[in-house]
């Protein structure tokens, strides 16, 4: 084993910080990312990676710690872009793709002067690219409130979520309040997004959110089911992230690790490609044409 | 499909009144360029202000130290035949993510003498230097007055003991070379100002006597000379003073190790960089004073009003002294 887990891996403090931090954060990237590639919302989950981008930025500037910035603007993102039309088909790549060019020229102002007024040099590697191997302890009970308000909400809203999600046409026709349920979820994706850009920046969230997904609904149709697989495929792409950065510290003779957020990223991007190979694809009886299906196609109100 | 419907709704209107939607275009596009030109106007004006300072006096050489160390050394030796600026002052910013700006390359071109650090340290100056070259223009680099390569790991230079007498001495030699006939008021400021480092020597000589060897931790390399001089042991390893000197991922192993020497009790100091602050560098520094080892804050920029070189470098000494001899953090100088 001294091969797989170099020594100290399991009695190391950061380590044991990433274990607990990207743990739950893969569960809740799984779960709302599931939703969020069922309904088309990769680009509004970018652009709230952006947006918390300044939020993290601006927490950095304030001195505040930069879960509060990435979660704290993430929600205004999403309110705003709901506001300005991202409910609307036609609209919603525009109203979403104003929305990101603002957080993004906000973020430059931010980290310009955090790095230009203030003395925190690691802010724009730490924000964008982050470092989960630095996230304070205390963080900890943050990070799992969090995560119990983004599961929770997507969990009271989950059969009209997912009906609204199928065809907002019908799920409006049975009496859904198609916008509501709209609108919370994108709370819940901008809560889930600045967990996850705490967990490997937040330039990289956006792989954490939908690679796990999307190879979960290469997997299997159901949607509950896709997001059991989901995190599991996220926590064991974070877990064995964690493990790989940790060791690469003795590859070479430098005594350097390489980051983190890059390792999870590789490993999230190459189980998608492993779940499209021909033989997995034919254990699991899944075409790549296949649409994601609800568990009991029936009434909601069943 | 709605979508269809709304579009086809939508065309009507713009069909009928082509001619008077063009001319509210042609409005609001002139309204646009108005406020724009606007701010390009407003912009000079809030710019001129800063041009005076670059006016040249006869017999006063306009000099600049890159970093105000450098810059106080200046005036030291200069005394009223030199106009001293400097570009890196500020000890709430990390000098290593400097960005120039164009009333910086302005003072630069304007200078007769400029000392700058080198080491990959303000490699801006290089860029705004070949940018407004000027052969009259005397440039020391403490780097290349020192001998060090390039592939030096550690640029703070300055708080090498050996360094600034060798700087005071260039920058009289230079002056010289400008103004000839006040050579002698300047090689005596050099003698006053070497003598002026005596108390800084002697206290480092006698730390070294009776605390030699103690075991230090830092996060970031910019004691390191002087550290080095005291005979204190630095326990952290380089490639972790490195990374978060650079703002890069420390690894995990350094960042256990790091806590480890106070959670151990390994150490008797921490010296921290008041002036590279992030989440890593403050959940370290709460570690050390959980665990009752003293901080003493170091600075990368001479921290003023209040301090010259000389006494600034004298004041870390005496805290470290103090947070050894006597159990006492140093968190602002």
């Amino acid at each position: 084993m001294h091969w797989v887990f170099e020594p100290g891996f399991f009695s190391s403090q950061p380590v044991h910080v990433a274990v607990v931090v990207g743990g739950v954060v893969a569960v809740v990237s799984g779960v709302v990312g599931v939703f969020t590639v069922v309904r088309g919302q990769s680009f509004a989950g970018h652009t709230l990676t952006d947006v918390s981008t300044a939020g993290g930025s601006g927490a950095f500037l304030l001195g505040l710690n930069p879960l509060l910035g990435f979660v704290g603007i993430g929600v205004v993102g999403a309110g705003t872009m709901d506001l300005i039309g991202v409910q609307r088909v036609r609209g919603r790549d525009l109203a979403t793709g104003i929305v990101l060019g603002a957080a993004t020229g906000l973020a430059a102002l931010f980290l310009y002067l955090d790095t230009t007024e203030r003395a925190t040099t690691g802010a724009t590697q730490q924000i964008l690219f982050g470092d989960i191997f630095i996230v304070d302890p205390s963080t900890i009970p943050v990070v799992v409130i969090f995560s119990v308000i983004a599961l929770g909400a997507v969990a009271a809203i989950y059969r009209p979520l997912l009906l609204s999600s199928m065809s907002s046409d019908i799920a409006a026709a049975q009496g859904v309040p198609v916008r509501l349920v709209g609108l919370l979820f994108m709370l819940a994706l901008a809560v889930s997004v600045g967990l996850s850009s705490l967990a490997i920046g937040s330039i990289l969230s956006t792989a954490l959110l939908i690679g796990p997904a999307a190879t979960a609904l290469r997997l299997t149709r159901r949607v509950g089911s896709a997001m059991v697989v989901a995190s599991v495929i996220g926590v064991g792409a974070t877990w064995l992230g964690v493990l790989l950065a940790y060791d690469s510290f003795y590859w070479g003779s430098s005594q350097q690790s390489l980051p983190v957020s890059f390792f999870i990223v590789m490993v999230t991007f190459a189980l998608y490609l492993a779940s499209g190979l021909p033989v997995v694809q034919t254990v699991t009886g899944r075409r790549a044409s296949d649409r994601p299906t609800e568990e009991e196609p029936r009434s909601p109100h069943s | 499909m709605g979508s269809g419907k709304e579009a086809a709704i939508g065309q009507g209107p713009i069909g009928q009144g082509r001619g008077s939607l063009r001319n509210r275009t042609g409005l609001r596009v002139a309204a646009l360029l108005a406020a724009g030109a606007a701010l390009v106007m407003a912009a000079p004006a809030c710019g001129s202000s800063a041009k005076a300072s670059g006016a040249m006096e006869p017999g006063v050489v306009n000099a600049i130290g890159a970093e105000n160390e450098y810059a106080d050394v200046l005036a030291q030796i200069g005394g009223p035949y030199v106009h001293v600026s400097s570009i890196l002052n500020n000890p709430n910013t990390d000098p290593h993510t400097f960005e120039s700006s164009p009333s910086v390359a302005e003072e630069i071109s304007a200078a007769g003498l400029i000392v700058q650090n080198g080491v990959g340290y303000d490699t801006f100056m290089n860029k705004i230097e070949s940018a407004s070259s000027n052969s009259n223009r005397k440039v020391i680099v403490v780097q290349h007055l020192l001998g060090l390569p390039d592939s030096t790991p550690n640029p703070h230079l300055w708080y090498d003991p050996m360094t600034m007498p060798a700087v005071a001495q260039a920058v009289a030699a230079d002056l010289s070379g400008l103004l000839p006939s006040e050579a002698g008021y300047f090689q005596a400021n050099v003698q006053k100002f070497d003598a002026s480092l005596t108390p800084w020597l002697n206290a480092i000589a006698a730390f070294k006597a009776k605390y030699g060897g103690t075991p230090v931790a830092t996060t970031e390399p910019v004691a390191d000379y002087m550290l080095a001089a005291m005979g204190t042991d630095n326990l952290t390893p380089f490639g972790f003073q490195a990374d978060i000197m650079n703002g890069v991922d420390p690894s995990p192993q350094d960042i256990s190790l790091e806590n480890g020497f106070f959670t151990n009790h390994q150490v008797k100091v921490f010296c921290y960089n008041q002036q590279v602050v992030d989440s890593l560098t403050t959940s370290i520094r709460l570690t050390a004073q959980r665990n009752g080892v003293p901080v003493v804050s170091v600075y990368e920029t001479m921290p003023t009003p209040g301090y010259d070189y000389q006494s600034w470098m004298l004041a870390e000494v005496n805290a470290i002294q103090n947070a050894v001899a006597n159990g006492v953090s140093t968190e602002h100088l």
